[in-house]
């Protein structure tokens, strides 16, 4: 039997493509392993018998919708991913007429490989303090949702007590293993620039050589091109293959953002992003 | 120390302060280190990351970053948001391992040729007693 939250999302999935008022949902559908879910865009009406949503449901689905600039979607997401749109909504990629948000209150979400979940939530969703999306236009209400309370940072502050030259040994190690698919930036609904940086020829940024400091130059762009912007769906994580704690990059950078400019992206699409703009008075540790 | 080792600096110098605060020291005839090679940009705001990170990557041992002073920007704003982005690079940086000692900002004036000199000076010198990026 699908769960009640299931059945509120395939209704509002119907209702939107009977009545036209989008031409798809992007949503999730069970993958072929029977197990975890894949993403899944509905066309007709027939189709959203096949939309789900459960635990194995870790894909940002936001990222679809700046391929779909022209076409009004509808789009489920959990509250993670919604900050997502906000943050697209801010930066002017999307419009917000030409999305309808079908927001569900998320349980928190597993590790997912073929055949294959984990019984314990991922680590960023025993930290995370959304159960509701901050935007949505109808919200496919599960369960009552309980969140634990953790520190979000405590991995990244063990980090930064560690000794100069053991986190130069440990990023090193972790940017050396780096293929360059740039998976993290497929998937990633900040990174959506027509022609990125390690793209251009001339000049040429990041080189096709294998090599460590090519790798390192670009792991610290990808997450500077993300201060401020990151909204911590950790799907750049999801991806790596070669499994690189991204994550512990991005958060540190979030943590930096939120201390020295009381900012979070994705919250509200109207607030200035912090690198956007400054304030006369502060002096953020530069002497004048 | 090796007493050879001899510190490799980058200098992004804004035109219409610091860099003009360099050709005072020149001009005044004032001694400084060096080590200091000057790349003259429009303003600090102009300074990407990746032109410091591409300095790191080369074997640069510093990088300085130098504009006007807080409010007297040729273009306004340009290094209130340098400023912004370089406090977040430079945590960025420590957090990697890279060193935030290693990227420092500054802020020169046309006519505080001495001011420039003392900077350099002090800078060539920290960086000397850091040493070399080994293995980077």
């Amino acid at each position: 039997m699908d769960s009640e939250l299931i059945q509120q999302i395939r209704y509002q999935a119907r209702d939107l493509l009977e009545s036209g008022t989008v031409k798809g949902v992007i949503g999730y559908e069970r993958a072929s392993d029977g197990l975890t879910a894949r993403p899944f865009f509905a066309y007709e009406p027939a189709a959203v018998e096949r939309l789900i949503f459960d635990e194995t449901c870790s894909h940002n689905l936001a990222r679809y919708l700046v391929d779909k600039k022209n076409e009004k979607m509808a789009v489920v997401v959990k509250p993670c991913d919604s900050r997502a749109i906000n943050l697209l909504l801010n930066e002017e990629q999307i419009k917000r007429d030409m999305v309808f948000v079908i927001g569900v209150t998320c349980p928190g979400v597993v590790e997912t490989s073929w055949n294959h979940k984990d019984e314990e939530l991922q680590a960023r969703c025993k930290t995370c303090q959304l159960v509701e999306p901050p935007v949505y236009d109808f919200l496919a209400n599960g369960e009552a949702v309980e969140r634990p309370q953790g520190e979000p940072y405590l991995d990244v502050q063990q980090m930064e007590t560690k000794p100069i030259t053991e986190r130069k040994a440990f990023w090193s190690e972790q940017f050396d293993r780096c293929i360059r698919c740039y998976a993290c930036r497929q998937v990633c609904p900040g990174c959506y620039c027509p022609e990125c940086f390690v793209e251009q020829l001339n000049p040429l940024w990041v080189g096709i050589r294998i090599a460590p400091k090519e790798n390192e130059l670009w792991q610290i762009m990808r997450a500077f091109h993300l201060a401020g912007r990151c909204i911590g769906c950790d799907e750049c994580e999801r991806v790596c293959p070669v499994d690189i704690p991204l994550s512990l990059l991005n958060r540190k950078l979030e943590k930096e953002v939120k201390e020295l400019f009381d900012f979070q992206a994705g919250l509200n699409p109207e607030e200035q992003p912090p690198l956007a703009t400054f304030k006369k008075e502060e002096k953020l540790g530069f002497e004048e | 120390m090796n007493s050879e080792y001899q510190p490799k600096i980058i200098g992004f110098l804004c035109n219409w302060c610091s860099y003009a605060g360099a050709d005072m020291a020149g001009t005044s005839r004032m001694r400084y280190e060096p080590n200091i090679r000057i790349i003259r940009v429009p303003c600090s705001g102009r300074v990407d990351p990746i032109l410091l990170l591409k300095c790191f990557q080369q074997g640069v041992d510093g990088v300085l970053v130098s504009g006007c002073h807080p409010g007297d920007c040729h273009y306004n704003e340009g290094n209130y948001h340098a400023r912004r982005k370089f406090a977040l690079l430079r945590d960025l940086l420590d957090y990697l391992g890279i060193g935030k000692e290693r990227l420092r900002i500054e802020w020169c004036s046309a006519s505080e040729g001495q001011r420039f000199v003392d900077k350099v000076s002090n800078f060539t010198k920290e960086i000397a007693e850091l040493g070399p990026r080994s293995g980077s």
